[in-house]
């Protein structure tokens, strides 16, 4: 495939799944100018590896995967995040309305989500986004069983946390 | 407060909302765009590439002052321990850059975190190394420079008592600079760089790879799981 028919296919891609990038950056980052920085460094890794990706897997899976990996690392960089290349002014994802995407339920998951460390919010995102124990195992690297007893054990401590709250 | 299956259920609402309230700026992800990042990485790639280049060269001058001084051991003997130093610079310089090749980002989170973790680990030891050693081998270098470009002895020069005392100040200076590593690294704010720097310098951003490397192995252990 030549380049310009590869950009063509790659945009198209990223755009039909520009939720998983808006879902990953609001995970991850708490300022717009974070959220817009991790948006760039998605899109870069995800250009960078799409020569590679095998089209016989789902791209959601794989754009899952490449998001999560690079949004972890950004979370855990110590250093300035001046990096990123498009100027201040462009804007990669534009959210019609904001508060129309973030009723205040949307903001209390996003905030419980924030809490979590880095590799629970990607637990998390992934189970919300409905994927299978198995498919969760996969992009996480680790196995299916272990994916349960994460999810089970989070289910029980949010039980408990509730009655908690509850009884005060 | 929602249980987990509960916020699934609102989760989903919020996915259908956000099909249609959110655009994605494809004129952004044009050729132009796509490719301007593309050759950032490169130059970024290039750079380090070229950094080691000149390590090399480095190596091979003190590998080649060694050959010329073998006779004289005051010579050769401080020309070997900085081409010792620089070697290991060098070899760390190599370890980053294979290390940060070999990472691709398509992988399983378990895995790719590790070798990121790692490689965090590998650059601060990196920078600490070079820090620590770096008072020190600023005798050696002054006795190889001025015999390597003018042909100046500085054991005449100075005297051994200055070439010893130099050396001291440098054996002084690394629990020096530690102490205050960890007594200013918090108050840098305005500087990023110098802020990451002295924090790599007291161990504050090993101890934080480390530890991370450590909930990494507990978050794949299924038995600390259960």
């Amino acid at each position: 495939m030549t380049t310009p028919a590869l950009q063509e296919k790659f945009q198209t891609l990223v755009d039909e799944h520009k939720k998983i990038l808006y879902k990953v950056c609001n995970s991850y980052c708490r300022t717009r100018d974070d959220r817009e920085d991790l948006a760039q460094e998605i899109i870069i890794r995800l250009w960078r590896s799409f020569g590679s990706f095998d089209a016989r897997c789902q791209f959601s899976t794989w754009m899952y995967r490449i998001a999560l990996n690079v949004a972890i690392s950004f979370y855990r960089r110590e250093d300035t995040r001046t990096r990123h290349v498009l100027s201040d002014e462009e804007h990669l994802l534009n959210a019609v309305d904001e508060t129309a995407n973030q009723s205040e339920e949307i903001q209390v998951l996003y905030q419980f989500i924030g809490e979590l460390d880095p590799l629970h919010k990607a637990l998390v995102l992934l189970y919300l986004e409905g994927n299978s124990y198995l498919e969760i195992a996969e992009v996480l690297g680790i196995t299916e069983t272990n994916v349960a007893t994460k999810i089970n054990r989070l289910k029980q401590s949010m039980r408990q946390e509730f009655r908690g709250a509850a009884r005060a | 407060m929602l249980d987990l299956d509960e916020m699934k259920q609102r989760w989903a609402e919020h996915d259908r909302k956000l099909d249609q309230s959110i655009r994605l700026n494809r004129q952004l992800l044009s050729a132009v765009k796509l490719n301007k990042a593309r050759s950032a990485l490169q130059r970024l790639a290039a750079f380090q590439g070229l950094e080691a280049a000149i390590q090399l060269v480095v190596v091979v001058a003190l590998g080649s002052f060694i050959y010329d001084n073998i006779a004289m051991t005051r010579f050769a003997l401080p020309a070997a321990a900085l081409d010792v130093f620089a070697i290991a610079i060098l070899i760390a310089m190599i370890r980053q850059i294979a290390g940060a090749l070999r990472i691709d980002y398509d992988k399983p989170i378990a895995t790719i975190q590790k070798q990121l973790e790692g490689l965090r680990v590998l650059r601060i030891r990196y920078i600490q190394g070079i820090f620590l050693v770096a008072p020190l081998a600023w005798t050696p270098l002054q006795i190889v420079a001025l015999k390597g470009f003018w042909g100046v002895d500085a054991y005449r020069l100075f005297g051994i008592p200055y070439l010893v005392a130099n050396l001291l100040l440098g054996l002084a200076i690394i629990p020096l600079g530690i102490w205050l590593s960890k007594k200013f690294s918090d108050r840098m704010g305005r500087s990023p760089f110098f802020q990451r720097l002295m924090k790599d310098l007291a161990g504050y951003n090993l101890n934080a790879a480390t530890g991370f490397l450590a909930r990494l192995s507990e978050f794949e252990d299924e038995n600390l799981a259960k």
